[in-house]
């Protein structure tokens, strides 16, 4: 199917209350498989939850806190502690962002240039080759590469694709900037190193969506999700994403 | 030089066919695209996979990418070596780095030939 005239050039644009993971996640699936044109949502968590990538072993988070919510991602790498931060979901059509690569340049400079504009001002892109995944580093934040979104103190920003080609080709890109450093990983550069104010978190959601848009050409639409898609992320929360087989499938 | 006894899909898996049997991988673009590859996923033989479907998934530094089945079928082969030695994919993608094979029963209609995917792959970039 086409996308609608109206809906070319757009951005949907979903800012969402905290929400716990499982819900969280299943959003995302549903923009991904039944969701038209491009959408950014924008989230947190609610409680505070691990996300695994989707290749990780499970048993080897098995010295978390027994009370920590772990939940399975779609998308790869390493884990995140999602404590407080501002957490993205871009969803669209690959012909908006047809190489791999390409497209972490454009979303991380845009990134950058939002956290910038809220006064983080020694966030920056690193050069040269992508750090070395996983099994070495667990976490996503671990071990800065090429590529990542960083300041001084560390890795700032950490990002992860899932690329699907049927029923439709699809991407997600997920994407977390932390506010405040959580207490599993302690090792990551914040927001609140320069900004710890209330209002850092609504500044750089307007800057993401403004930055986004940008480097995408778009033009931003507030939007909810449709019917269908909150019938399959209803679907989805209650089943893959509570479901222990998926979060242990390795 | 793409193979010119395979057929290709448009999502870049390949497809050579032989005696009913169709042997399956990923073309020389989709690794080059994906990069550095961490893991892969197959399905076990035995298993039914469908033209279409995801029969597996792929990771490299930065993306999950599912595979998708140019047949419907029984696989009846698997390379249990390939993801310890995920290398061999930007080595020789069409030989060595086979993903499955697949007793068929039905092939997708949407199946290009080299020379159709040669040109879908230059439109891509």
């Amino acid at each position: 199917m086409r996308r609608s005239a109206a809906q070319a050039g757009q951005l949907r644009v979903l800012i969402d209350v905290p929400a716990d993971a499982a819900w969280n996640m299943a959003v995302d699936e549903a923009l991904l498989s039944v969701g038209r044109g491009a959408a950014l949502r924008l989230y947190g968590w609610s409680p505070h939850a691990v996300s695994l990538g989707y290749f990780q072993r499970f048993a080897d988070f098995a010295d978390l806190p027994a009370e920590t919510p772990i939940v399975r991602r779609l998308t790869g790498g390493g884990a995140i502690h999602h404590g407080d931060e501002v957490t993205f979901a871009l969803t669209c059509d690959p012909a908006l962002l047809p190489r791999i690569d390409a497209s972490y340049r454009a979303l991380h400079d845009a990134a950058v240039r939002a956290l910038q504009s809220v006064g983080v001002a020694d966030a920056h892109v690193v050069g040269g080759a992508p750090a070395s995944p996983r099994p070495e580093a667990r976490w996503c934040f671990a071990e800065p590469g090429g590529g990542d979104v960083v300041t001084p103190r560390g890795k700032l920003l950490g990002s992860a694709q899932r690329r699907i080609a049927s029923p439709r080709p699809r991407i997600l890109h997920h994407g977390s900037i932390v506010l405040k450093r959580p207490s599993l990983t302690p090792f990551v550069a914040a927001v609140a190193d320069t900004r710890a104010d209330e209002d850092a978190a609504a500044e750089l959601r307007d800057a993401l969506v403004r930055e986004f848009t940008h480097a995408l050409r778009l033009a931003p639409r507030a939007s909810r999700l449709t019917d269908e898609e909150r019938a399959l992320a209803t679907a989805l929360s209650a089943g893959r994403y509570r479901d222990a087989s998926f979060l242990r499938r390795r | 030089m793409r193979p010119k006894n395979c057929h290709y899909l448009k999502s870049h898996e390949w497809c050579m066919i032989e005696n009913g049997v169709a042997t399956i991988g990923i073309s020389d673009y989709a690794v080059s695209h994906l990069s550095d590859l961490v893991f892969l996923d197959l399905p076990r033989k035995g298993s039914s996979v469908t033209v279409g479907e995801s029969f597996g998934e792929i990771e490299s530094v930065k993306a999950v990418s599912s595979l998708y089945s140019p047949v419907s079928g029984e696989v009846v082969d698997v390379n249990k070596d390939l993801p310890d030695n995920l290398e061999w994919l930007a080595k020789e993608p069409f030989g060595k780095a086979w993903m499955i094979k697949v007793k068929f029963t039905a092939k997708s209609p949407d199946m290009l030939d080299v020379a159709a995917y040669d040109a879908h792959c230059k439109a891509e970039g």
